[in-house]
């Protein structure tokens, strides 16, 4: 099976992680305070999730964990190793299992969509295909010599 | 070739076919782990979602919630059996509606709270209660439950709350666990004389009569709200309601 080179997955991981902390970011800044991340097409369905009981996990911010999360799969993209390639792996996996479970709770719970929400379930479900796809097809190989490098240049 | 030339070339041989496996063990192992946590995450969201779906239901007797919302709401208004508000007031707004029913639900919770504040806290309308049994037979016992707690002036109490603790529509949740816990959270004191009231033959009758009322009127829904007033034939039809902007319109108009 051929994959794409680590390198390009490497990049995609840390381009598409990087819009995850903006996307995560944003909905963070905009929900201190009891405000909410404005709707693009109107509707009040960021309001609705933000006000909602699930919007916060043990007292803090649901999107906050994602800023976390993201962070870690970008520095994951920055290393060469089978324990970046698991960990990022990992990562990519929890958050994507925690955005089909906040997806769930939007539709069926809190009966209200908001797009930045989605936005962050699509990027999550990107970077698990990219983060999986390195797992799969680098997982055991030697880091090439100076690879770290390659990507900072 | 030398025999030490030969030595070193199998020792390269085998040193290569050595790493090979070592890289193929390893790739192995992580490959399982992998899997694992995907199994792992797999289960963990299914658990996440079966018990956020179950948290929700309603219809639970041990978690009855939004006694202190509904009290609040309906704080000052008085009360008198299922009517809401001054017994003088000039217009009459009449639900018909089945303690089971979602959209009543929806209408409690949406289209009433605003009323409460607006035209029947002004004096300008009182609400009235029926119910239109049409969901299943626990809504019979739900509807003399709340009659038997409007004896004890906290008839629209026991409404609202029942309405905010609502389970799937007759899936058996209406036992007498549940109207006693929602009794209890509504704020009725006397539960052994609800208990009597609610089994007793004049509250069954009373029963009998609103359902016989709605049919009379030839409704087939609920909820469904009538108004009546200075301005009005008699009894008329609004219709069901999600927001309370048709009723204030409609209780104006009457007035």
């Amino acid at each position: 099976m051929n994959f794409p080179s680590e390198a390009f997955l490497r990049r995609a991981i840390a381009f598409v992680a990087a819009l995850g902390i903006g996307v995560a970011t944003y909905i963070t800044i905009a929900e201190s305070g009891g405000g909410s991340p404005a709707c693009v097409a109107g509707g009040h369905g960021c309001a609705t999730v933000a006000e909602s009981e699930y919007s916060e996990l043990a007292g803090i911010n649901v999107s906050i964990f994602g800023i976390v999360g993201y962070v870690l799969i970008l520095a994951t993209a920055f290393l060469v190793s089978d324990a970046a390639r698991l960990g990022g792996f990992a990562l990519a996996l929890g958050g994507f299992g925690f955005s089909i479970y906040l997806t769930y709770l939007e539709i069926w719970e809190i009966e209200a969509i908001c797009q930045w929400c989605v936005a962050s379930a699509v990027l999550m479900t990107i970077l698990f295909v990219l983060s999986a796809t390195r797992l799969i097809g680098y997982a055991g190989s030697d880091a090439p010599p100076g690879a770290t490098e390659q990507l900072q240049n | 070739m030398s025999g030490k030339q030969e030595r070193e070339r199998r020792r390269q041989e085998r040193m290569q076919t050595e790493t090979k496996v070592g890289t193929e063990d390893r790739r192995k192992k992580l490959l399982q782990i992998g899997a694992g946590a995907a199994f792992l995450v797999v289960v963990v969201v299914v658990v996440g979602i079966v018990v956020a779906s179950g948290g929700d239901d309603g219809g639970d007797a041990s978690s009855i919630k939004d006694a202190a919302l509904v009290d609040q709401e309906l704080s000052g208004l008085e009360q008198d059996g299922l009517v809401l508000g001054d017994p003088n007031a000039p217009v009459e707004l009449v639900e018909f509606g089945d303690l089971q029913c979602p959209v009543c639900k929806a209408a409690s919770e949406e289209a009433l709270p605003p009323l409460f504040e607006g035209a029947v806290a002004e004096g300008k309308a009182k609400i009235s209660f029926r119910n239109f049994l049409i969901i299943s037979e626990e809504s019979e016992p739900a509807a003399a439950a709340a009659i038997a707690a409007g004896n004890q002036g906290r008839g629209w109490n026991f409404v609202e709350l029942f309405y905010r603790n609502q389970g799937a529509e007759a899936s058996g949740y209406v036992t007498d666990d549940f109207l006693t816990a929602v009794a209890k959270a509504a704020g009725v004191k006397d539960i052994a004389k609800w208990n009597q009231d609610r089994k007793s033959a004049k509250v069954t009758k009373e029963v009998k009569e609103g359902h016989e009322e709605a049919l009379s009127i030839g409704l087939e829904g609920t909820p469904t709200f009538m108004v009546k007033g200075p301005n009005t034939n008699g009894l008329e039809l609004i219709g069901s309601a999600t927001s309370a902007g048709p009723l204030e319109d409609a209780i104006e108009a009457a007035g």
